[in-house]
């Protein structure tokens, strides 16, 4: 049933389909009340999430429900806010009986975010490859500004330290979708390497004779970079693209300037 | 990536466009259009913490010009306390730009200042190389025979010359400014930025003072020299040398005689201030050595988004001559001529667009149905302007020099108009083809000049062949453009009568007078045209109307321009001119709409100018903001244009016969 970002309620195509988005106080009981209420009055839920991440003390519940055509839903919605714990409640028909599986507008990381297929990513980097000069280094720099963006808002949001702040990069990789990873690292001799699993940009890339995941690379160099406050390098050096089982990224210190190899760009690949 | 300037630099040899917060956008050198060094180069502060870079949006601007003169000083204030003061301008003699910084904070500051450049010399980021030689001060960039060269005073303390965009990012110097220290890297080669930098201490009664130049040479050692000479010298010394050098040539500026204008507050020292800035504007668009104009300082290098206009068109510089002519630099017309017959082309016609040196440019006008045939009338019309104010034995001198050019020019026209009017081409727009009023206007103009030049050459047969190939254009063009509704037809487009209304039209009377406003049929066609173009064409944005060029106009969002608008005020004026106020009440009652509309119209430019006073090409139609091209020669141009028209209108009511009786002058444009 999932397509793309949303999917198609097809229970009951008489029925219209109908969401609410209710702010209600986070309470032992209050989602249990809330669904307790849709089922009084009929109102079959079929698609819901709920999320108090930001303040526990309150909670958001999206939920898309099938009614009756010609349902009084502005009285529904009145006695549902009149209920204790409910703080306001936002409802509205999906016309084309779309349930959306995302909050708009989205966030991720404190900033408004959206969500595209990995095809559409890997699109750009190729477009770039074969457009722009110099388009590794672009997309490195791309890569180290996000990754280090990544690491302040992290600062901001947990308790990281020197063991836990690949954990949480772990956990940011899965909730993006971009792969699950393993590591090893030496943060005293910045030596160590990540290894990605199901990297997006490998699958998505298909076969190839070198490394495709450089804008991973950077992005864990901006990251590992800002959260150690160390200058790192980090490159790919085994990949899914080339046949490889994951993908791995090695980490070292980042020479001091730059040496005559780099100039003649005998270290760069 | 577009960008547009809110002022411009220059001297003889150096142009520069900046933003409203002091960042360089064009640093151009040897030629006004080429070569193009700078892709970026601002100061930046490290506070200790983070990079607060000089274009930031927490910095609040004013820019604004040193009066009567090409410097530039620039005012801004951070939330956090910190001022940071800059004053630019050209070296008076040298290509190099100075750049003094005054940094002052409410409290104690100690961090760092850094001067950060992305640079691209010879307007290309690959196979550069840069070196930075400490003992000289000198941080330089250089490919082939094109040199940039950074130097300070003080000395800068510290530097770096990294790859701008590659995987060995640590020595990209942007990301290395963000610790506060600069590796010291001594040379690199490829696609490459830098950053110098000093230590910045700062107490409430201590600001800090650090003055940067950036200096252009063909070669290392003339670099070096260069560099030398400006840091020898004292600021102030430079500063004041830069500002007499610019005051004295302003001096020779027609002296105006406006009056104060009732309903229009502080109008009449906007007026001498714009007609001054585009004076200063103009001449720093001019290649000195050849006579060439850009159209406006190339700010779309890679045509994202129009056709560039960092170019010579024959059509904008035979207007931007004229008028720097009648404000009192007729050496502008000599050297501009004397460049259109170098770059006239065999048959007699000149291309769509030339680079400064006479290279043809880029262009879409390659072929004889693609080119703008009323670039070859506009250029002969303005030969013969100025022809007509020289005294012999100059004027002799000049008619032998450039008879075979205006003769050739002439043959060319009378080719191409065999019908009575123009074969098809492409317009002054440049986004029709076809026969256009316009441009049959500009061709009616050339040969008539031509005409008149072949007289004085003793080529009487010439110039009544000429002559009446003009007549039968100018009687064509009525007979079949003119329209029941009263106005010219744009002309053919697709085979068809394009009865489209196009301010182009009012060119039938300015400035190619095929139509005269003293045969009363003709005067009624021209008034009837601008009321055709007024109500058609205006779009109300900055509390008036701005002229936009056509209806349908697409380019940039259909935006009013400032060419249009100040042409038909222009025209207004001319009609004015025409007119004795005293003659009777309806002529005084004629002569004080025209002029009183005249100048609503270009108080309307006037508030489309930039923070710093630049004249762009467009307004934009929702927030009224100078929107593209600036400054636009062109648009500099009309404005003189209109000024010194109003200047003239004062003087013959100065010297009416009612100012000889009473004394008193007439309340002619007190309109409220």
């Amino acid at each position: 049933m999932v397509r793309d970002l949303y999917m198609f309620s097809r229970v009951n195509k008489e029925a219209d389909v109908v969401w609410f988005k209710i702010a209600y106080e986070n309470t032992l009981q209050s989602e249990a009340d809330i669904t307790s209420f849709f089922a009084e009055k009929g109102l079959d839920i079929r698609f819901a999430y709920l999320d108090s991440s930001e303040d526990p003390t309150k909670g958001k519940y999206v939920m898309f429900t099938e009614a009756e055509k010609g349902r009084d839903i502005d009285s529904i919605a009145e006695e549902l806010e009149n209920m204790d714990v409910v703080h306001s409640v936002k409802w509205g028909y999906s016309k084309n009986r779309a349930i959306q599986s995302v909050d708009f507008p989205l966030k991720i990381l404190g900033d408004r975010a959206v969500l595209i297929r990995a095809k559409t990513f890997v699109d750009i980097i190729n477009i770039m490859n074969e457009h722009v000069p110099q388009s590794e280094g672009l997309i490195t720099i791309i890569g180290l500004r996000n990754g280090a963006g990544a690491a302040r808002y992290m600062q901001d949001m947990a308790e990281m330290n020197d063991d836990n702040f690949l954990d949480l990069l772990g956990e940011l990789f899965m909730a993006a979708g971009w792969g699950k990873i393993e590591y090893e690292i030496n943060v005293f001799e910045l030596s160590g390497n990540v290894r990605v699993i199901d990297s997006f940009l490998a699958e998505e890339f298909g076969e190839s004779d070198v490394p495709v995941c450089a804008y991973m690379s950077a992005f864990l160099a901006g990251y590992i970079s800002e959260c150690l406050k160390k200058t790192v390098q980090v490159r790919e050096s085994r990949c899914k693209s080339m046949g490889d089982g994951v993908c791995e990224h090695v980490i070292s210190p980042a020479p001091s300037g730059v040496k005559i190899e780099h100039v003649l760009r005998g270290e760069l690949h | 990536m577009i960008r547009q300037p809110n002022a411009i630099l220059g001297n003889d040899r150096l142009l520069v466009t900046m933003g409203k917060k002091g960042e360089i956008f064009g640093f151009y050198y040897p030629g006004r259009d080429f070569a193009q060094h700078v892709e970026e180069s601002q100061a930046c502060i490290h506070d200790g913490k983070e990079l607060i870079w000089s274009n930031a949006r927490e910095w609040v601007s004013d820019q604004k010009y040193i009066e009567n003169t090409n410097i530039v000083s620039t005012e801004m204030k951070n939330h956090n306390g910190l001022q940071m003061d800059i004053l630019d301008f050209v070296h008076p003699s040298l290509p190099v730009l100075v750049r003094k910084y005054r940094i002052t904070s409410q409290r104690s500051f100690n961090g760092k200042f850094f001067y950060y450049s992305n640079l691209q010399v010879g307007e290309i980021k690959k196979k550069n190389s840069a070196f930075c030689d400490y003992d000289s001060g000198l941080l330089a960039q250089y490919w082939k025979s094109h040199y940039i060269g950074i130097s300070s005073d003080p000395i800068f303390k510290e530097w770096q010359i990294g790859k701008a965009m590659d995987t060995i990012w640590w020595t990209n110097a942007k990301f290395d400014m963000e610790d506060g220290k600069l590796q010291k890297k001594h040379e690199d080669i490829g696609n490459l930025n830098c950053a110098i930098g000093w230590d910045l201490n700062i107490d409430v009664e201590k600001p800090a003072e650090f003055t940067v130049f950036i200096g252009a040479a063909s070669r290392r050692n003339t670099l070096y020299r260069k560099m030398r000479q400006v840091q020898k010298k004292n600021f102030e010394d430079i500063y004041n040398e830069t500002q007499e050098k610019w005051i004295k040539w302003l001096s020779r500026k027609k002296l105006l005689e406006l009056p104060d204008y009732l309903g229009f507050e502080k109008f009449k020292l906007e007026m001498q201030m714009t007609f001054n800035r585009s004076l200063l504007t103009l001449t720093i668009l001019n290649d000195p050595g050849r006579g060439s104009f850009v159209a406006a300082p190339e700010f779309d290098h890679e045509f994202e988004m129009s056709g560039g206009y960092g170019y010579c068109w024959n059509r904008d510089s035979a207007e931007i001559v004229t008028s720097l002519l009648e404000a009192g630099y007729p050496e502008y017309c000599s050297r501009f001529f004397k460049w259109c017959k170098a770059t006239q082309m065999h048959d007699g016609s000149w291309f769509q667009r030339y680079w400064l040196d006479g290279n043809k440019a880029p262009s879409w006008g390659n072929f004889s149905f693609s080119t703008q045939i009323d670039e070859t009338g506009s250029t002969i019309f303005a030969m013969d302007q100025y022809y007509r104010t020289l005294q012999h034995p100059i004027k002799d001198e000049f008619l032998e020099s450039i008879w075979a050019t205006v003769l050739n020019a002439a043959e060319y026209l009378m080719r191409r108009t065999a019908e009575g009017m123009h074969d098809p081409c492409i317009g002054l727009w440049e986004t029709h083809t076809g026969v256009f009023t316009y441009t049959n206007a500009a061709i009616y103009a050339g040969l008539l000049s031509a005409a008149n030049i072949a007289i004085d050459y003793n080529e009487r047969g010439l110039a009544d062949r000429w002559t009446e190939r003009a007549e039968l254009i100018k009687k064509t063009t009525i007979d079949r453009f003119w329209l029941d509704d009263e106005y010219f037809a744009r002309g053919i487009t697709n085979g068809q009568l394009d009865t489209a209304i196009d301010a182009s039209i009012i060119g039938t009377f300015v400035p190619f007078g095929m139509l005269s406003p003293e045969i009363p049929k003709e005067k009624e066609m021209i008034k009837s045209i601008m009321e055709n173009i007024e109500k058609h064409l205006r779009v109300p944005v900055n509390d008036h109307f701005g002229i936009k060029r056509y209806v349908d106009d697409n380019y940039i969002e259909g935006n009013p321009w400032i060419v249009t608008t100040l042409w038909l005020s222009k025209a207004m004026l001319e009609m004015a001119s025409d007119i004795d106020p005293y003659d009777g009440d309806t002529e005084n009652k004629e002569h004080r709409k025209l002029t009183h509309d005249a100048l609503k119209y270009i108080q309307w430019s006037l508030k489309g100018r930039t923070g710093a006073g630049m004249l762009p090409e467009q307004v934009n139609k929702y927030t009224g903001s100078p929107a593209w091209a600036i400054p636009l020669s062109w648009s500099c141009a009309l404005m003189m244009d209109n000024i010194l028209l109003l200047d003239e209108i004062q003087r013959k009511l100065n010297s009416s016969k009612e100012m000889e009786h009473t004394g008193s002058s007439h309340d002619i444009f007190r309109l409220s």
